[in-house]
């Protein structure tokens, strides 16, 4: 009786996992569809490869655990929304760090990357300003300029109609060239 | 005032589907309100010569415009995706991790669209098409004024024969 009550056990357990994998086997499909427009995006927003490294881990690990392991209605809208939410926290905590080495760096001392044009700094800058944009411009910059995506999908992606996409990413452009234009003012 | 993004050109010429009609038109559009209230419109240019404030804007969105292209033309190294894919993948659950398609995503490299894969060889596929049209263009022109120059040929003979020799004999030597 016990035998059999152990047997039935490995039986469903075996069957449970089969289960758990095919569930979940969406979750590979995903990785290897967007996977690679996913990588680019996160680099594009970070610049290193740890940390791409370290947000693409995050996200694949919130959709793992989403609602018990729920597929969301549209993946690709659910990864790149999760990606670009991990990749700014991620830049944001960057920019506090190297305020934080900057106000330790004595005054008289200028980073050489300051002096001249430096096409890295132009970048990290521009990351920078990108993270303090209020959310609904900074997705539209992330999506459509870092990730490329016709604002159709953009649209779609954060519930809006491209039109409304379209005049979010001319505000967000304005906004960074005054971001841009004060900083080389001050 | 809109800037073109790279690539972007103001009129978009993709196919000629409906949909590809709806572009042209949209293109021209946009072309000729771009010639008009665009940078290139003398009348914008005539008030960026007098307006240092529009043009600290106009420098400012140029600026972005630039470091949006060094962040876009910064290529990642080719082994990111397969070692993202593999981190990614530890942090799944073990069933998914001893699949066969996990173990494909191990060793995944970015592949290049069809778009991009033919971007290089662009001009190449053009100039063939454009000979291959010339070809068929000049052999259907160069048949086409043979068989004329045959049917007029026959007519001219027919008629000779008909005022030398009668009508029934150049029928009977044309019938066929």
């Amino acid at each position: 009786m016990f035998d059999r009550a152990i047997k039935y056990d490995l039986l469903w357990d075996g069957s449970a996992a089969e289960a758990v994998q095919e569930s979940q086997r969406w979750i590979l499909t995903a990785m290897n569809r967007y996977g690679h427009e996913l990588v680019t995006l996160l680099w594009r927003i970070l610049g290193n490869e740890q940390d791409v490294l370290d947000a693409y881990q995050t996200t694949f690990l919130h959709l793992a655990h989403l609602d018990g392991g729920r597929k969301p209605c549209w993946v690709k809208a659910y990864l790149f929304r999760t990606a670009s939410n991990a990749a700014i926290s991620m830049l944001r905590q960057r920019t506090v760090e190297r305020k934080t080495l900057s106000s330790i760096t004595p005054a008289g001392e200028v980073p050489a990357s300051e002096i001249d044009f430096d096409a890295g700094h132009l970048a990290e800058n521009l990351r920078s300003h990108i993270a303090q944009l209020p959310e609904h411009l900074r997705n539209v910059i992330l999506l459509r300029d870092l990730g490329e995506l016709p604002y159709a999908e953009v649209a779609r992606i954060m519930g809006v109609s491209a039109g409304t996409a379209r005049v979010y990413r001319c505000k967000a452009v304005q906004m960074l060239a005054m971001w841009v234009n004060d900083e080389e003012n001050r | 005032m809109r800037l073109l993004k790279h690539g972007e050109t103001a009129c978009s010429c993709k196919g000629d589907s409906p949909l590809g009609w709806g572009r042209k038109i949209r293109g021209r559009l946009v072309d000729s309100a771009h010639r008009r209230f665009g940078l290139a419109a003398p009348w914008v240019q005539r008030h960026l010569a007098n307006c240092p404030k529009c043009r600290q804007r106009l420098a400012g969105v140029v600026k972005v415009d630039l470091a949006l292209s060094v962040i876009k033309s910064q290529p990642h190294r080719l082994d990111l995706l397969m070692r993202a894919n593999t981190a990614a993948i530890r942090m799944l659950s073990h069933q998914l991790r001893q699949t066969e398609a996990a173990d494909r995503l191990k060793e995944a490299e970015p592949q290049p669209s069809l778009a991009q894969r033919c971007a290089g060889q662009q001009n190449a596929i053009v100039n063939v098409a454009a000979c291959l049209a010339v070809l068929m263009l000049t052999k259907a022109g160069i048949f086409t004024s043979l068989d004329k120059a045959r049917t007029h040929g026959d007519a001219a003979l027919k008629q000779y024969y008909t005022d030398r020799a009668g009508e029934d004999l150049a029928g009977e030597v044309f019938k066929s």
